[in-house]
């Protein structure tokens, strides 16, 4: 399961969301060395975790973060419009239904990676079904856009790859029907949803 | 093909395609305009394998010399491009595999030999999805002609977005090659299915049950009813046959 998780006058310092940021650093900036805040030391917190965030999470009491992916309204400032659009050729899509995936990662050393990947991508899915959400923006190092591709979902580029800092990144847009759901619930043999509306009752 | 309205349109029309034959055209088309003259798209395992028939992509258009000669000599198991797409998913040009990785006499001999067959130099794109084979989509250069330098980034989307077509067109052409021997007795239901990629997975009945929400008893059941289906005895039988009607995929059970 999933918690999903408004940034929204949340402490960043404690349970599940201070997990992903000490993780996020762990991942982004020991292991693929990208050049991005860090704050007391130990957490990856840039300035689009703010309250326009919300956050996808796989987290239990016994093992804690598994892994967490970040969601951007674009209608607000967001990693592609403020930081990159040079990478969209035809302006930075934005609108109510276009939302932005940003800092999806699994913990250093989780024994399954993959799976936990594969139900952060299921639980994106389905939370763009609930919430109107028809197109998801995403920031992607070329070398991993096959596996992006791979999800089977429809995916555009939106602009030319360009090098940035000795990597190569594209931005592309993926497009969410309902019958993107129905399709990766067949494929993963599952038929219930993945979220667990956490921010209701912990508000 | 460096404009992006060529690269975008090149998606969208590779998106539509349901031919092997046509994709292999519309890249042949892209090759040339990003101005190379041989491509390769494939996953880095032999055909003549039984288990990659079905779904492994290959549609490769290299010099007749060359494809008979890694054929005749064996060298796809060696070959110093494919090597380097296991130790890294960043897209490289051959001629700078020397100078980063040491290579053994037989691999700098490949090399030598595709150079002979008329690919000077090559441009590949890993292509690399957690839990599948590996594969690559590689642009190749007769000799005397000048590297595309300027067409490098278009040449890394043309890769990926064929190759995802190409995967996307093998699973539809093996669903209709296995067709004509479908008596509409062999397909799954939904709930055998599911039992089925569990069992694959090496789970018992026990812990399938309790993942599903139903008895063992009842897992059970939708198994032996399966393994009717196909008629084979035991559930490796089952796995092997489903897998090879593409009933279920290696992407549903390795994880």
């Amino acid at each position: 399961m999933l918690q999903v998780i408004t940034g929204a006058g949340r402490r960043r310092d404690v349970g599940p969301l201070a997990a992903m940021h000490r993780d996020r650093k762990r991942v982004f900036v020991d292991r693929l060395g990208w050049r991005v805040p860090v704050v007391d030391g130990e957490f990856e917190v840039d300035q689009f975790d703010n309250d326009d965030a919300i956050y996808l999470i796989s987290a239990n009491a016994d093992s804690g973060h598994a892994g967490s992916l970040r969601l951007l309204p674009t209608t607000r400032p967001h990693l592609l419009s403020e930081v990159f659009p040079h990478l969209c050729e035809r302006g930075v899509p934005r609108g109510a239904d276009v939302w932005e995936i940003t800092r999806l990662c699994t913990a250093p050393d989780h024994p399954d990676p993959r799976s936990v990947r594969r139900e952060l991508v299921l639980g994106m899915v389905e939370f763009a079904v609930l919430n109107g959400i028809r197109r998801y923006t995403c920031l992607t190092h070329v070398p991993y856009l096959s596996s992006v591709l791979a999800v089977g979902w429809d995916c555009e580029p939106l602009g030319m790859p360009q090098e940035d800092g000795g990597v190569v990144l594209g931005a592309v847009l993926i497009d969410i029907t309902p019958e993107t759901l129905a399709m990766m619930r067949s494929r993963r043999g599952v038929s219930e949803s993945v979220l667990q509306w956490e921010a209701l009752h912990a508000a | 093909m460096t404009a992006f309205s060529d690269i975008e349109q090149f998606v969208k029309t590779a998106n539509t395609l349901t031919q092997m034959r046509d994709l292999a055209t519309l890249l042949g088309g892209a090759v040339e305009s990003l101005g190379f003259d041989y491509v390769a798209l494939m996953h880095h395992v032999q055909l003549t394998t039984p288990e990659a028939a079905g779904w492994a992509v290959q549609v490769i258009d290299y010099p007749e010399p060359w494809r008979a000669l890694i054929r005749a000599r064996n060298y796809l198991a060696d070959d110093p491009v494919l090597a380097a797409c296991q130790r890294s998913p960043v897209a490289f040009l051959w001629s700078e595999l020397p100078g980063r990785y040491q290579m053994s006499t037989r691999q700098a001999e490949i090399l030598e030999a595709a150079f002979a067959c008329g690919l000077a130099e090559g441009f590949t794109v890993p292509v690399n999805v957690p839990g599948e084979f590996l594969g690559s989509c590689s642009f190749g250069l007769a000799p005397g002609r000048a590297l595309p330098r300027q067409a490098l980034p278009a040449a890394q989307y043309v890769g990926c977005f064929a190759f995802e077509a190409a995967r996307r067109i093998q699973t539809l052409e093996h669903a209709r090659q296995a067709a004509p021997h479908d008596d509409g007795q062999r397909r799954l239901t939904q709930r055998q299915f599911d039992c089925l990629v569990l069992a694959a997975q090496g789970k018992s009945d026990w812990l399938i049950a309790q993942l599903l929400g139903i008895s063992s008893d009842t897992v059970h059941h939708h198994i032996e009813a399966a393994k009717r289906r196909y008629g084979v005895a035991s559930r490796t039988q089952l796995v092997v046959r489903a897998l090879f009607d593409s009933q279920i995929t290696f992407a549903d059970i390795i994880r």
